[in-house]
């Protein structure tokens, strides 16, 4: 059993009296990807952001590493790395300059180059944000945030809007970044890309934590109360298609 | 972190920021292009010898030699330009009317004419003038009497007992042009101080990156200094650029140093830079920023002194408009450059400039909101 990163206990925010996050508790393990699923509003990224500790938490607490988030708050920002939605970086700033400034942002120095290459973007080290594709543009957001070797790295929504290599080229990233032994948590609206990616899922709703646990076992359950759907004969769906047309590499 | 990781991390972003900066044409237009536009369109106005100008026009009703050669010798006056298109009474009364001209010369029928049985023309001029050009006719007046003085004494010797004469003081006064420098100067300090952030950090802020920056361990004051280093930088050398274009089209002199101007300057630029700072890190988006930022530089553009000299304000006016923030930077330069006056003379600027630096970032910090 992997040690536990972070401890999430009784965690609750409401907004003017509406609650968003209804009392969730949750453990992640190092070396782990986390997801967490559910329908917008669910309060995932409520969740997130107070563990980010850009929200006030109004009850409970998180813990990442044995530190608590609501009282060091600058000592979490250290340990973590943070991928938002939209990778928000100033324009006309070379990527080798946007690290750096995250690196000191963080108080470190670091080899850019060495962080562009880890994401295939050697060749782009002089190339400005806003020149870059959707998925260079992610792959970029995500070697920025682990400038500072952070120990848990959240990603909110990290595939959407890209085309299919360049969701499976990202899945492939935060694989890796896994097997550094960082602690992913990621919030998903896609299914396929929680069954293949996460080790366990926490399904939210109104609030809440109604499900947690691995995809397998998530599915047997739900089959074992005797759910069944229309049979496919085909062993294929268009995606398939897709991706035997055009190839599993990159195109940008 | 250390003291010494706390301050890279400013150096870092301050560097950065800097380069970024000379790429991005509309800021180095602002920044760089649009005083100097300024300065050309002021300095160009007043950059004449300071002389009075009026424009008038001679109507000469008579046929007499003697008119034919005043009106050539009005001609090269250099009190006043004559409107050479203007013949007639009519023509001149609609073009005074118009504050197109200041006054008419009319010489009547008859001016000139050399009476039976004397040596000398005789005659009288008369000077027509509007309700608005009062002071322009008194001048006027004086003028023409001065000259048709010297035309009499050469035709009737007379004994002047009491004589007046002009002599010019080689010390040097303050031109308009002075005025209009400094007043500049302080026009570029609040266009990158305030109309800068006002515009930048909204932008910031809706593209998410401040709000990604705030998930780094980074602290306000680090970004606010590195914001600050770079702004006093750039404003230091678009004020240079001002100074040397001034200095050598428009033959400004500067007689004060260099050395005590530049952290003067400095010291303004940031205490201005503190309310753009306030106003574009509290504002969400540029729709809450645009009007409280005009609603607090207009006023400040207007009443220190920037576009018209704080001296034809209204005492009380000059005594309260003292102590609003650009105030002090204007009248500063101008009294370190043009009349070469030291920091220790600046008290009362320095101490206005010092209390409103704590005032507004006092603001800044506290406003100040990521996203």
């Amino acid at each position: 059993m992997a040690e536990t990163i972070l401890k999430v206990d009784k965690l609750t925010k409401s907004y003017d009296g509406q609650i968003a996050v209804d009392s969730i508790s949750f453990e992640v393990k190092k070396g782990e990807i986390f997801g967490i699923l559910g329908p917008n509003g669910a309060g995932k990224t409520t969740t997130l952001e107070m563990i980010e500790t850009l929200r006030s938490i109004d009850s409970g607490t998180a813990t990442i590493d044995g530190v608590d988030v609501a009282k060091n708050p600058y000592a979490i920002r250290g340990m973590i790395g943070v991928q938002p939605q939209t990778p928000g970086f100033q324009d006309k700033t070379k990527l080798t300059e946007l690290i750096k400034m995250f690196a000191a942002a963080y108080g470190v120095k670091v080899d850019p180059k060495k962080f562009l290459e880890d994401v295939n973007l050697g060749d782009k080290a002089n190339s400005f944000v806003e020149n870059l594709s959707g998925g260079q543009r992610q792959r970029f957001s995500i070697t920025a945030a682990l400038v500072h070797d952070p120990k848990v790295f959240f990603l909110d929504e990290p595939t959407t809007g890209l085309d299919p290599q360049a969701r499976r080229n990202l899945w492939k990233l935060i694989e890796d970044v896994r097997d550094r032994g960082i602690s992913v948590i990621l919030t998903t609206h896609y299914m396929d890309e929680a069954e293949v990616l996460c080790d366990r899922i926490a399904v939210m709703d109104h609030g809440k934590i109604i499900k947690l646990d691995t995809p397998k076992n998530l599915i047997k359950d739900l089959l074992s109360r005797g759910f069944s759907k229309e049979q496919h004969v085909e062993q294929a769906n268009l995606e398939d298609v897709f991706i035997d047309l055009t190839g599993k590499e990159l195109h940008v | 972190m250390t003291l010494g990781q706390k301050l890279y991390t400013v150096w870092a972003f301050f560097t950065v920021n800097l380069r970024r900066l000379f790429r991005d044409k509309t800021a180095l237009f602002f920044t760089f292009l649009f005083p100097l536009i300024f300065l050309f369109i002021f300095g160009g106005l007043n950059s004449g010898s300071g002389d009075v100008s009026f424009k008038v026009a001679v109507i000469n009703n008579s046929d007499q030699p003697f008119a034919q050669q005043f009106t050539q010798q009005l001609n090269k006056q250099k009190t006043f330009k004559i409107d050479a298109g203007v013949t007639n009474q009519a023509a001149a009364n609609e073009k005074m009317g118009r504050g197109e001209l200041d006054a008419t010369i009319e010489l009547p029928k008859g001016f000139g004419k050399v009476a039976v049985g004397q040596t000398y023309p005789t005659g009288q001029a008369i000077v027509r003038y509007t309700q608005n050009s009062q002071s322009a006719a008194a001048t006027l007046t004086t003028v023409l009497q001065a000259e048709l003085q010297g035309i009499n004494a050469k035709f009737v010797k007379t004994e002047t007992p009491l004589t007046v004469t002009s002599k010019q003081n080689n010390e040097r006064s303050l031109s308009a042009f002075d005025y209009t420098f400094t007043g500049l100067l302080g026009f570029a300090v609040l266009g990158s101080g305030i109309f800068g952030p006002m515009s930048v950090f909204p932008e910031l802020k809706k593209n998410g990156v401040l709000r990604r920056l705030h998930t780094t361990p980074l602290r306000v004051w680090q970004y606010f200094l590195s914001v600050m280093l770079g702004n006093a930088v750039i404003g230091l050398l678009s004020l240079a650029v001002m100074f040397i274009v001034a200095i050598v089209i428009f033959k400004l002199k500067i007689v004060g140093n260099y050395l005590e101007l530049i952290p003067f300057m400095a010291l303004g630029i940031i205490t201005i830079l503190g309310i753009g700072l306030s106003i574009g890190g509290w504002a969400k988006n540029e729709r809450q920023a645009a009007p409280v930022g005009n609603i607090i530089a207009f006023p400040l553009m207007f009443l220190s002194g920037a576009f018209f000299p704080r001296f034809l304000m209204p005492d009380w006016l000059q005594n309260i408009t003292f102590f609003i923030p650009l105030t002090p930077i204007i009248d500063g330069a101008r009294l370190i450059a043009t009349e070469g006056k030291h920091l220790t003379d600046l008290g009362p600027q320095i101490g206005v400039l010092g209390v409103w630096m704590v005032i507004v970032y006092a603001i800044a910090f506290r406003v100040f909101r990521w996203e």
